[in-house]
């Protein structure tokens, strides 16, 4: 009778043998052994070198523009980009919470946590360039579009400028039951469904935030 | 390891911490529009607003009463938090009823941070 292996026989890993790979691990050569860890030094290893090489020698200055808050607002539009990409991975999954058909919840913690950090960074830099874009300046874009088009600041500046300070206690809630509950949260319908409209309406004030500010950043830089 | 979720009975905890959550994050947003009407009809409020936010955020004086709305909204949220958690986290409640109170909060809140409303409260915006 053969004998059949169980699965938490210690030697069965080490002595697997790999489809067109000769020997077991034991007995292959050093280069079959790296294991994921090395994969990811090697990648940042990669990353470190053209990051210099970039830094050292792009003009970033002729990219950002000669005003001085050019830095401060591509930090901002930088940073509401990344909470735009992980609101709508965090979209997804929390419409897998509402349906209960969720197979990766901490992703779900992960992704809302991420959410709430990025909604703080992208409203202090946008704090930030606020005084650059109401500063009493003929070039500053708030007196341009009070001479010019005033609609412009005075309902959908105004409205986009309200709307991004939404997202933060919206997704700050989200992640603090997430965390609060685990997995606990499937049993409860009415909670599951809760964190699952905070986390739409995040994405909902983050996408009016978002569209109107590049709109207005379209018409008038600062 | 599967990321499979797995619930076991024998950790429940009251629903009151999450319903907290979420309506002190309702009533912080309501003060956030509240005080944005509050500063456009009002030139003495506006100038108040403007004051609280002068109390701790840097660069308030460029950034204007913007920054006293933000502290208002956020002193509401986190100080209603702490108040209804300690109420309420030991609390079983009807989620269904108080996640619709929130959704109108926030309608509310929403309605009260669309520039063109402020007029029908008197603004001269």
């Amino acid at each position: 009778m053969t004998k059949v292996p169980k699965k938490s026989d210690s030697n069965l890993k080490s002595e697997e043998k790999l489809e067109g790979v000769e020997g077991t691990k034991s007995e292959r050569p050093p280069h079959y052994s790296w294991s994921t860890r090395h994969l990811l030094l090697v990648v940042a290893l990669l990353i470190t070198v053209a990051l210099v090489i970039v830094l050292s020698t792009a003009p970033f200055a002729a990219i950002l523009g000669p005003s001085h808050h050019a830095l401060a607002a591509a930090l901002h539009g930088l940073f509401s980009f990344l909470f735009l990409v992980v609101s709508t991975v965090g979209l997804y999954l929390a419409f897998r919470l509402f349906t209960g058909r969720i197979r990766s919840f901490p992703d779900l913690q992960l992704a809302s946590t991420t959410m709430a950090v990025l909604s703080l960074i992208t409203i202090v830099f946008g704090n930030w360039i606020y005084i650059a874009y109401r500063a009493k300046d003929p070039k500053a874009p708030r007196t341009y579009f009070l001479e010019n088009m005033p609609e412009v600041h005075k309902v959908f500046f105004e409205f986009k400028e309200f709307a991004a300070l939404f997202t933060l206690p919206l997704s700050v809630a989200a992640a603090f039951i997430l965390w609060r509950y685990g997995s606990e949260i499937l049993d409860k319908t009415w909670t599951r469904k809760a964190v699952s409209i905070l986390i739409a309406l995040n994405f909902f004030y983050l996408m009016i935030a978002f569209g109107l500010g590049a709109a207005v950043a379209k018409l008038k830089g600062i | 390891m599967s990321n499979q979720v797995k619930t076991t009975s024998s950790q429940r905890i009251p629903n009151g911490a999450a319903i907290a959550a979420y309506l002190s994050a309702m009533i912080g947003l309501l003060v956030l529009s509240l005080s944005a009407l509050l500063s456009e009809i009002s030139e003495p409020m506006k100038n108040w607003i403007h004051e609280v936010g002068k109390l701790w955020i840097l660069g308030a004086e460029g950034i204007g009463p913007y920054s006293g709305k933000e502290t208002l909204g956020l002193v509401g949220w986190l100080f209603s938090w702490l108040i209804l958690n300690k109420v309420l986290r030991k609390k079983e409640l009807s989620g269904g009823f108080w996640l619709v109170i929130f959704l109108v909060g926030i309608g509310i809140a929403t309605t009260l941070i669309w520039p063109p409303i402020w007029a029908i409260f008197g603004a001269t915006h």
